[in-house]
């Protein structure tokens, strides 16, 4: 799409995205584990055939490789956005490329929020909540954050005055 | 004029009967889960029980439940457990609804409800007080707030639009009703455990005492049939006794619809919360020509806002002069209208493809004489033509047009100043064609609702949302050109460190 918002993340979003994937990789590599090492000892079992367990470790080590080499760096390339008086402007997507554009009058309350990895990055993210959706700016620098939060929050009352 | 009373005995009963209806689903579970397997004797104790018990209960509440109107005021404690008291100053009461549900017209009673504006709102409801103390209620309430805020005056009798719904028009709503859909469904649902509750034998002597002589295939015909039969009465009855005696009536600044046949339901919508107005032209309604309107608000009071029927049954000609007359904000000049490019086209069938083919695969090696369902191809390509044909956009002074069809088509008219969020979304196959969806998102009730139209020309949809944008016509906003600027480099800067 042209004329992209023009604003990026924080670098640092990939390793934060690489590392929460991991962590939830981790679980699901635990999860399998335990299933093959319970088909192994009861080969008998018919718990899971052996073909459907190979199948899913197989997919798992795809989705891995993609989801932490691949994908965050993608995400990141395709992730931008612009706040201005009158608008937050966002643009994201791998396959379809979502913009949204949200008046700044019709913003109803911003906040920041950071989980653990984000913070250990210091990075945290935006949401803007309007009455009927919510948007959220992901991984942005945390003094960037508060930031961007501040300047919303600013704009949205300015243009509440003069409407 | 008020001391502290209690209500009308009846109140018991309703209270009841409201616990009953708000948790009919709940109910219903549980009983079909209950009774899973075990005898009917015990589900039948089981609901006398349950009804024993909501009765008690309703004359406990009703016992502890006093009201009474002091110094304009009206004030009520209740609660079985915990005690409330409710004190609602007349000056804050903005709707005071009169209603009168099954129970009530069996004893010529009425129930009151007041509502009260503000996030902090309470709501009182006095389920059962003859129709005269209602009355007088409503008065001593209303008097006193009209006394102390000249602003909300009594509407002028004279100025008020009343429009109703009449007998044909509601028979011709109830036959081509949306809710078919729906109740075919249920139906289904219904039939498919009819089977586990007769045996197979039952079912065949039935069948060969009943119609002799059937071949599989009409079985299987007749049975559809008798479905589609049934769902068919289910919505018919459903919309009659959901739109009866339809009533919109214009007032100075709100909207008051009332309808239903065994309970009679009030809605007030002010129009500064109406979101967003659609013409919905359903598939059984439009070739005769018929569409209804429907309402999407935002909260106020106590009532969430949602979806509302505006009116059921309109013939097309009328529509735009009812908007005109109800809803006048609302009539625009359209002013640049585009369709879907014939690029779409392809689009909008493949769609319809991916959608029915594997329907048809399943259907095909699932049932006997199941080939015939590659029929269903001709009329899922046609709805998606009709899809194609029906999909676009427009724009009037500060209202944007949004039409899209997935079974019925939808006009979904929103104003500017109302949009809460736009969205464009494109993937590779559209991102090749040039084209994209375009979403309006409006607040509706607690989730909001979206309109979106398919595959129209990026171009477009970029041209669409600068306008939307913009709180003005003009293009440039160059004022704040320079702090666009600033901000960017700032944050690259800040971001390119890393």
């Amino acid at each position: 799409m042209r004329s992209s918002p023009k604003r990026k993340l924080s670098h640092d979003a990939i390793k934060a995205w690489r590392v929460s994937l991991s962590i939830l990789i981790l679980f699901l590599v635990l999860g399998l584990f335990f299933v093959w090492g319970y088909k192994l000892l009861s080969p008998e079992s018919e718990f899971f055939s052996i073909w459907t367990l190979t199948a899913i470790s197989v997919i798992l080590v795809v989705i891995t490789g993609l989801g932490i080499f691949f994908i965050p760096e993608i995400r990141w390339q395709r992730w931008s956005y612009e706040v201005d008086e009158h608008e937050v402007d966002l643009q994201s997507g791998i396959f379809i490329i979502t913009r949204t554009l949200v008046p700044i009058k019709r913003v109803q309350h911003v906040d920041t929020r950071q989980g653990p990895i984000l913070r250990s990055y210091d990075l945290a993210d935006v949401t803007i909540s309007t009455a009927a959706t919510t948007h959220r700016i992901p991984a942005l620098n945390e003094e960037v954050a508060d930031q961007v939060r501040n300047q919303i929050s600013e704009f949205a009352r300015l243009a509440e005055e003069d409407v | 004029m008020f001391e502290l009373q209690r209500q009308h005995p009846a109140a018991a009963l309703a209270n009841a009967f409201d616990i009953i209806r708000a948790n009919f689903v709940t109910i219903l579970i549980l009983i079909f889960v209950g009774s899973g397997g075990r005898e009917a004797n015990f589900t039948l104790y089981w609901i006398i029980g349950t009804f024993l018990f909501l009765l008690i209960w309703g004359v406990i509440s009703w016992y502890r439940f006093e009201f009474s109107v002091e110094e304009g005021e009206l004030r009520i404690e209740q609660g079985v457990l915990v005690r409330k008291k409710l004190y609602l100053t007349s000056d804050r009461i903005q709707v005071i609804d009169i209603s009168a549900g099954v129970v009530q017209r069996l004893f010529g009673l009425v129930a009151v409800e007041v509502k009260t504006a503000g996030s902090s709102s309470k709501e009182a409801k006095i389920s059962a007080i003859s129709r005269g103390k209602a009355e007088k209620l409503k008065a001593l309430l209303r008097k006193k707030a009209e006394r102390s805020d000249d602003a909300q005056k009594a509407d002028p009798i004279d100025h008020r639009k009343v429009y109703a719904l009449d007998t044909k028009d509601l028979l011709i709503a109830a036959s081509t009703s949306g809710r078919f859909g729906v109740a075919l469904s249920v139906v289904g649902v219904a039939f498919s455990q009819v089977e586990q509750l007769i045996s197979e034998e039952q079912m065949i002597y039935f069948v060969e005492s009943i119609i002799p002589r059937s071949t599989n295939a009409s079985m299987i015909a007749m049975s559809i049939f008798a479905v589609i039969a049934i769902a068919w009465l289910f919505s018919f009855a459903s919309t009659i006794i959901k739109y009866y005696d339809f009533v919109v009536e214009v007032r100075e600044n709100e909207l008051l619809i009332s309808r239903g046949l065994f309970e009679r339901t009030q809605l007030t919508i002010p129009f500064n919360r109406i979101q967003a107005v659609q013409i919905k032209e359903e598939l059984l309604r439009q070739p005769l020509g018929y569409a209804s309107l429907v309402l999407e608000s935002a909260g106020y009071g106590e009532s969430e806002g949602n979806s509302t029927t505006l009116f059921p049954l309109l013939a097309r000609p009328q529509i735009y002069s009812f908007i005109n007359e109800v809803i006048p904000d609302y009539q625009t000049e359209i002013s640049e209208k585009s369709n879907v490019p014939l690029r779409g086209l392809r689009r909008y069938l493949f769609r319809m493809l991916w959608i029915s083919v594997p329907v048809i695969l399943i259907v095909w090696s699932s049932i006997p004489y199941g080939v015939y369902s590659w029929f269903l191809l001709v009329p899922a390509l046609l709805l998606g033509y009709q899809q194609y044909r029906d999909a676009g956009i427009a724009r009037g002074k500060d209202t944007v047009v949004l039409t899209f069809r997935l079974l019925s088509k939808t006009t979904a008219m929103v104003k500017k100043y109302r949009m809460q969020s736009c969205q464009i979304q494109q993937n590779p196959f559209q991102k090749r064609l040039e084209l994209s969806n375009f979403t309006v998102h409006v607040a509706s009730g607690n989730q909001g609702r979206a309109f979106t139209v398919r595959d129209i020309d990026i171009a477009k949809a970029m041209d669409y949302r600068r306008w939307l944008s913009n709180g003005r016509e003009s293009e440039s906003n160059t004022a704040n050109e320079g702090d666009r600027e600033l901000l960017s480099e700032d944050s690259d800067n800040r971001d390119a460190i890393q």
